[in-house]
C-alpha cells in the first residue's frame, strides 16, 4: 500500500464521522438561520434571509445574555487563575511533600458540573443555604439572611460563577504546578544568589517562564466558561426573571421553549462565529508572539 | 516568599498554609456526602447542621426506589461505554497518522478537530435534534451516543496524537523492515507499547459522556434520559428534594471519583499533558 493512500484510509473514518456529525450539522445550523422554522414541523420553512439575524442583533435579551457570558466568563477566570496559580506556588513551595495537596486537589476534575451546580445550590440557597450560617458564625453578615445568592439579581451572575471556580480552580493550579516544575531551578537559584527577593523573583523569572502554559489554560478555561450551560441551568435556570441566563441558554430556551428553530440557529451561528474568531485571535497571539 | 526565616520553618508555615486551603476546598464535598447520610427529616433543619446527628441510609433507598434513576443509570453506563469504544476505534488510527505521518491533509485534520472544541454544544445540539428526529433516533441511546461521540472523537484525537507523539519513528521503520506492512506496524508493534495512553484516552471519553448534560436534555426525553437528567429533574418534579438529591449525586460522582484516586498520577499527567500541548 502506498503512504499516500495508508494516510487516507486511516483517517477516512474520522472524516466520515466527523463529515456526518459536525461538518454537516453546521452546514445545516446556518442554513436553518435563513428561514423562520417551527420546530414542531420543520417542513414549514420561510425564507427570510438576513431577518434572523437582524433580530437577534437588535434583540435586547440576548445582547444581555452575550453581555452577561462575557462578566461570568471574566469573573470567573479571573479567581480560577488567582486561586489556581496561588496554590500552585504552594504546592511547588513544599514541592515533594505536596502530594496529598494535590491528590485532594485533582478531585474536583472528575465532579460532574452537574453535582457541583447541585452542590453550591445547596450551599447558597435561601433560609437552610449553610455557607451564610457559616458566615454569620463568623460575624461577616449580621444574619444568615443577609445576602441572597441565587435571587438577587444584581449579583446572581456572579454567585453562579463561584460552582465554576471551585470546580476548576484545580485543573488550574495542577497545570501551573506541572507548568512550574519545568523551570530550571539554576535559574532561580541564580536570582536568589544575586540578592533578588522572591516577588522580584516571581515577577520577572517566574511569571515569564510560565506565560506558554498560562496562554493555554486561559484559552482552554476560557473556550469553556463561555459555553457553559448546566453548571447555571442547575442552579438557577437562568432565573430570577433571566437575570443568569447566558447565551447558551438563551439559545436553548428559544429553541425549546419557544420552539423557534430559525431564531435559535442564527443566534447558535453568530456564537459560533464568534467563538472560532475568538480561538483565531488568541491563537494568532500566542503562535506571534511564541516565535518573535 | 520566607527567606528571612529558617527554611524549615518556612515550609512548615507553607504546608501549614496549603492544607488548611486544600481541605477548606474539600469541605463541600464532604458536605453532600454528610447530607446524603442525614435522616431524610434532618435534611432541611434550620439552622443547618455540617454532620449528621445519626446516620442514615434513608436518602439512597429513596433514590434506589426513584422511578426511572436505576434505568438512567444503566443509560449512562451504557452511552458511556459504547462513546468510548466507538470513538476509540475512530480517533485511534487518525491520531496516529497524524503523529507519525505528517502531511498537509493530516495537519489540516487536526486544526480541523482543534477548531471543534470551539463549537458551543447548543450550536451543535440544535442541528443534531433535528437530523436525529429525521433518523428516527431521538430518545434512544444510540442516538446520545453518535452525538457525545462527535464531541469525544476530536478530543481523543488530540490527546492521541501527543502520546503517539512520544514514540519513536524508527519504531515503525523498525518494523517495517521486518517485513511488517503499515498497518500491521501500527496494529502489531506501536499500539501495544502505549497502554497507558489508550487507557488515558478512553477514560477521559468515559468520563466527558457521563457526565455529559445538554445533548442529553436536548435529544432524550424518556427512555434514554441519563442520569444527570434525572438527577436534575428532583429539582422540579419533586419539589425541592435535597436529601435524596445529594445521595443520587454522592452515587453518580462516587464511581469517577475512586477511579481518580487509582490512577490519580497517569489521569494528572494526561491532563497537564493534554491541556500544555493543548
Amino acid at each position: 500500500m502506498t503512504e499516500r493512500r495508508f494516510v487516507l484510509l486511516m483517517l477516512l473514518p474520522a472524516m466520515l464521522f466527523l463529515g456526518f456529525l459536525v461538518v454537516y450539522p453546521v452546514v445545516l445550523l446556518v442554513y436553518n438561520s435563513f428561514f423562520d422554522v417551527k420546530l414542531i414541523d420543520p417542513s414549514s420553512r420561510v425564507w427570510v434571509g438576513l431577518g434572523n439575524y437582524v433580530e437577534a442583533l437588535t434583540s435586547k435579551r440576548i445582547l444581555e445574555s452575550a453581555l452577561r457570558t462575557l462578566k461570568y466568563s471574566t469573573f470567573a477566570l479571573f479567581f480560577e487563575l488567582v486561586f489556581g496559580l496561588g496554590a500552585a506556588l504552594l504546592f511547588a513551595a513544599i514541592a515533594k511533600r505536596s502530594h496529598w495537596h494535590r491528590t485532594i486537589f485533582a478531585l474536583p476534575l472528575m465532579i460532574s458540573p452537574i453535582v457541583a451546580g447541585l452542590l453550591w445550590r445547596f450551599l447558597l440557597v435561601g433560609n437552610i443555604g449553610i455557607l451564610n450560617y457559616g458566615l454569620a458564625g463568623l460575624g461577616i453578615i449580621a444574619d444568615p439572611g443577609a445576602i441572597k445568592w441565587l435571587s438577587d439579581a444584581d449579583i446572581v451572575i456572579y454567585s453562579v460563577a463561584v460552582a465554576d471556580i471551585w470546580l476548576t480552580t484545580s485543573f488550574v493550579a495542577l497545570v501551573s504546578y506541572a507548568g512550574l516544575t519545568n523551570i530550571p531551578q539554576e535559574v532561580l537559584e541564580a536570582a536568589r544568589i544575586d540578592g533578588t527577593n522572591a516577588i522580584t523573583r516571581f515577577w520577572y523569572i517566574t511569571l515569564p517562564m510560565l506565560r506558554p502554559v498560562l496562554a493555554v489554560v486561559v484559552l482552554v478555561r476560557g473556550i469553556d466558561a463561555l459555553k457553559t450551560f448546566d453548571l447555571i441551568w442547575i442552579q438557577t435556570q437562568g432565573g430570577p426573571r433571566q437575570a443568569s441566563e447566558v447565551l447558551s441558554m438563551n439559545i436553548y430556551q428559544r429553541m425549546v421553549r419557544y420552539g423557534d428553530l430559525g431564531q435559535a440557529s442564527a443566534t447558535a451561528t453568530l456564537f459560533l462565529l464568534f467563538m472560532i474568531a475568538l480561538a483565531g485571535l488568541a491563537y494568532w497571539k500566542i503562535w506571534r508572539t511564541d516565535n518573535g | 516568599m520566607v527567606d528571612r526565616a529558617p527554611r524549615d520553618d518556612g515550609k512548615l508555615i507553607i504546608n501549614a498554609v496549603a492544607s488548611v486551603l486544600v481541605l477548606s476546598y474539600a469541605l463541600p464535598y464532604v458536605y453532600l456526602v454528610s447530607t446524603a447520610l442525614k435522616p431524610a427529616a434532618d435534611v432541611q433543619q434550620i439552622p443547618p447542621s455540617f454532620f449528621p446527628a445519626q446516620l442514615s441510609l434513608e436518602n439512597f433507598g429513596t433514590v434506589i426506589a426513584t422511578a426511572g434513576l436505576p434505568q438512567a443509570f444503566l443509560n449512562s453506563v451504557t452511552v458511556a461505554v459504547l462513546t468510548t469504544l466507538l470513538s476509540l476505534l475512530i480517533a485511534v488510527p487518525a491520531a496516529y497518522v497524524s503523529a507519525l505521518y505528517r502531511r498537509r491533509i493530516t495537519v489540516l485534520f487536526m486544526l480541523f478537530a482543534l477548531v471543534t472544541r470551539m463549537v458551543p454544544a447548543v450550536s451543535l445540539g440544535v442541528p443534531l435534534f433535528q437530523i436525529m428526529k429525521a433518523l428516527g433516533l431521538l430518545d434512544t441511546t444510540i442516538g446520545l451516543v453518535l452525538a457525545h461521540t462527535s464531541t469525544a472523537v476530536p478530543l481523543a484525537m488530540l490527546l492521541m496524537a501527543a502520546f503517539f507523539d512520544g514514540v519513536p519513528k524508527e519504531l515503525e521503520e523498525a518494523a517495517r523492515i521486518d517485513g511488517c506492512s503499515r498497518f500491521g506496524a501500527f496494529w502489531h508493534i506501536v499500539l501495544p507499547v502505549m497502554p497507558s495512553g489508550l487507557a488515558i484516552t478512553a477514560l477521559f471519553s468515559f468520563i466527558a459522556s457521563w457526565n455529559e448534560f445538554l445533548y442529553a436534555l436536548l435529544l432524550t426525553s424518556q427512555h434514554g434520559k441519563t442520569a444527570p437528567i434525572v438527577i436534575a429533574e428532583f429539582n422540579s418534579v419533586y419539589g425541592l428534594a435535597w436529601g435524596p438529591m445529594a445521595a443520587a449525586a454522592v452515587l453518580f460522582s462516587l464511581p469517577v471519583i475512586l477511579v481518580t484516586l487509582i490512577l490519580q498520577k497517569q489521569i494528572v499527567g494526561g491532563l497537564t499533558f493534554g491541556a500544555v500541548k493543548g
